[in-house]
């Protein structure tokens, strides 16, 4: 019982992450109709080029976390243009694939100048490990979980307290309507993609930190997650990618644990699979992702 | 023909049947990312049909192309119930399963002194059947294009006939089509089995011509390359999702660009699909090609 505790946890921390991510995906999907395969590469683009300045100029940890929001900010903003923007507006097959031509773009261009699989990223701080009853806590996890939700909650206040993210939910429930009530759309999915980038950017900045590492697989990596976690609990809804995020990861440290490393992702597919076929609306279902939306359409 | 010209062309006429089989959902609507989930069922079958079974070439074939049309039918019984982004999802996490799934699979016989079979992670090995039966690439190469000629043929006819009206009719609007007293359901189900069918035969060459098939071979990314190719290529004709993988060969072979090939490749397809979301070869194209090909010029 207590390793069952205890690998939950694990996959709580690890699940703060899936959840950031999952968050920003979200709002692109959610507001912008819009799946961006090239979310995780925009993401690896600006962990990469922190690493490239923590390498060549010795930035500290303060700086490398602003350059990485930038830069992730710079490539979501060209990928939005190029991918999105211009794009004919019923055309979403095409914005999907022309994202994915950009995801590997983008992947081509940190393999060019990173040749090696995995680089060395400054620690935020010691890895402690702290003993509450015979549980077993990392200090740094801890800190991370706590950010994660703190920035969850900043967003979901944003969405919900704020005139502008009132009128993101209003594109999201109903475009045509939002612009004849006078929101400015363009101003509203540019805005949508930015806070995504950002978002991604933070929780690039957090992972890379945490793991002490990054490999150049890390956009692939992140993109998947971000897609199950999203699925999982519902589309579209900001507490469904967040609930999507904590779950996948407690299932998959919790298969790590009994079944071993192979059967990790094995068992997280087949019950995401499983999930989407049973329940076609995603774990809140359809009678309760309903009333969710009608809540986000009210709030 | 030297033998790096044929192992180019050889490539491009397996990877075509994925791209087919991908375009034949993108036909009715559905983006598939999981068609390299029959692809490796196939290879895997037909591989151990000619190694442990000892059939012939042409029985392992077909073994493999029933077998991943048959999981391709009954996968799709469930998820084409799902709406656009769902099923997408849903197929890639059959695929990814299945790609897991090969990674524990191990099953090996002793065959003259020699353990051949599926080795999980390893791969299958010693898929040797074109070298004991002394083909030669050139051969093996007529092989590939006579296999891939017939199904041309086959999708060329359809395309023409009842069925290709009624399968596009069934991606423009599929309430429109019920309507016409057709069977969607039937429609796509089969559609889809038959996608199978063809990613399975080139799933069958593709074991045979490279002796060996693992399974990191069957990643996401092959199905969603495959998904792209008949974006780029265009969803007017058949012919569309060829030239797609011939462009996507012709710049990943070709040395101009050298190691910038893949960002100005998904530079220009991300351009490409803003003025043709469709592809090149669209359907728009193709009716003004038809029409200078039917109407007699007046003077």
């Amino acid at each position: 019982m207590m390793i069952f505790l205890q690998n939950c946890i694990d996959g709580f921390m690890i699940g703060g992450f899936y959840a950031l991510f999952a968050l920003g995906f979200t709002l692109m999907f959610g507001v912008m109709k819009w799946t961006n395969l090239a979310y995780g590469s925009c993401i690896m683009l600006g962990v990469f080029s922190g690493i490239w300045m923590h390498l060549h100029f010795q930035l500290d940890l303060f700086w490398i976390f602003f350059v990485i929001i930038l830069i992730t900010v710079i490539a979501g903003y060209y990928v939005e243009r190029l991918c999105y923007r211009w794009l004919p507006k019923k055309a979403f097959m095409a914005m999907m694939v022309s994202s994915f031509a950009i995801w590997m773009q983008l992947d081509e261009i940190v393999r060019i100048y990173f040749p090696s699989r995995s680089y060395p990223f400054p620690r935020l701080m010691d890895n402690d490990l702290m003993m509450i009853g015979p549980l077993m806590f990392k200090a740094e996890g801890l800190l991370i979980l706590v950010i994660c939700g703190l920035l969850a909650g900043t967003i979901f206040l944003f969405l919900y307290k704020t005139r502008y993210g009132l009128a993101m939910r209003a594109v999201s429930e109903d475009p045509v309507a939002s612009r004849y009530v006078g929101i400015n759309m363009p101003s509203i999915l540019l805005g949508t993609s930015i806070i995504a980038s950002v978002i991604g950017g933070i929780a690039g900045f957090l992972m890379a930190t945490s793991d002490a590492q990054v490999s150049t697989e890390f956009g692939l990596w992140v993109t998947y997650k971000s897609l199950i976690a999203m699925t999982l609990a519902g589309l579209g809804s900001i507490r469904g990618a967040v609930l999507g995020g904590i779950i996948l990861g407690v299932i998959e440290a919790n298969s790590l644990w009994y079944l071993g490393a192979e059967y990790r992702d094995l068992v997280s597919f087949m019950l995401f699979f499983i999930v989407l076929v049973i329940l076609p609306g995603g774990l809140l279902g359809t009678a309760k992702e309903q009333k969710a939306r009608a809540a986000v359409r009210r709030g | 023909m030297d033998s790096y010209m044929l192992s180019v062309l050889s490539n491009i006429g397996m990877i075509s049947f994925l791209a087919l089989s991908a375009y034949l959902l993108l036909l009715v609507g559905k983006v598939s990312f999981g068609q390299q989930a029959y692809f490796a069922i196939s290879a895997y079958v037909s591989a151990m049909a000619t190694t442990l079974w000892g059939c012939p070439l042409w029985l392992a074939l077909f073994f493999g192309a029933i077998s991943a049309g048959i999981s391709a039918t009954l996968v799709s019984i469930p998820t084409l119930r799902l709406k656009g982004f769902y099923f997408s999802v849903a197929t890639l996490a059959f695929a990814e399963m299945i790609r897991l799934g090969l990674v524990i699979f191990k099953y090996q016989v002793e065959i003259d002194g020699e353990l051949v079979g599926p080795e999980g992670s390893i791969g299958f090995r010693g898929i040797r059947y074109i070298y004991d039966h002394n083909f030669s690439s050139v051969e093996y190469l007529c092989l590939i294009y006579g296999c891939l000629l017939v199904v041309i043929g086959l999708m060329i006819f359809w395309e023409h006939s009842r069925i290709g009206s009624i399968i596009r009719m069934t991606g423009a609007d599929e309430l429109l089509t019920e309507m016409q007293g057709i069977n969607v359901k039937l429609v796509k189900v089969l559609t889809a089995g038959f996608a199978g069918t063809i990613a399975g035969l080139g799933g069958g060459l593709y074991a045979h011509y490279l002796t060996y098939v693992g399974p990191e071979m069957f990643g996401a990314m092959l199905g969603v390359h495959a998904v792209s190719y008949g974006l780029i290529g265009g969803l007017g004709t058949t012919f569309g999702p060829l030239l797609g993988t011939l462009l996507d060969f012709v710049f990943l072979k070709s040395a101009v660009f050298s190691e910038y090939r893949m960002i100005i490749f998904g530079g220009i397809v991300a351009v490409l699909l803003i003025f043709k979301p469709r592809g090149l070869l669209d359907e728009a194209l193709l009716y003004k090609i038809r029409q200078k090909l039917r109407k007699p010029s007046w003077k």
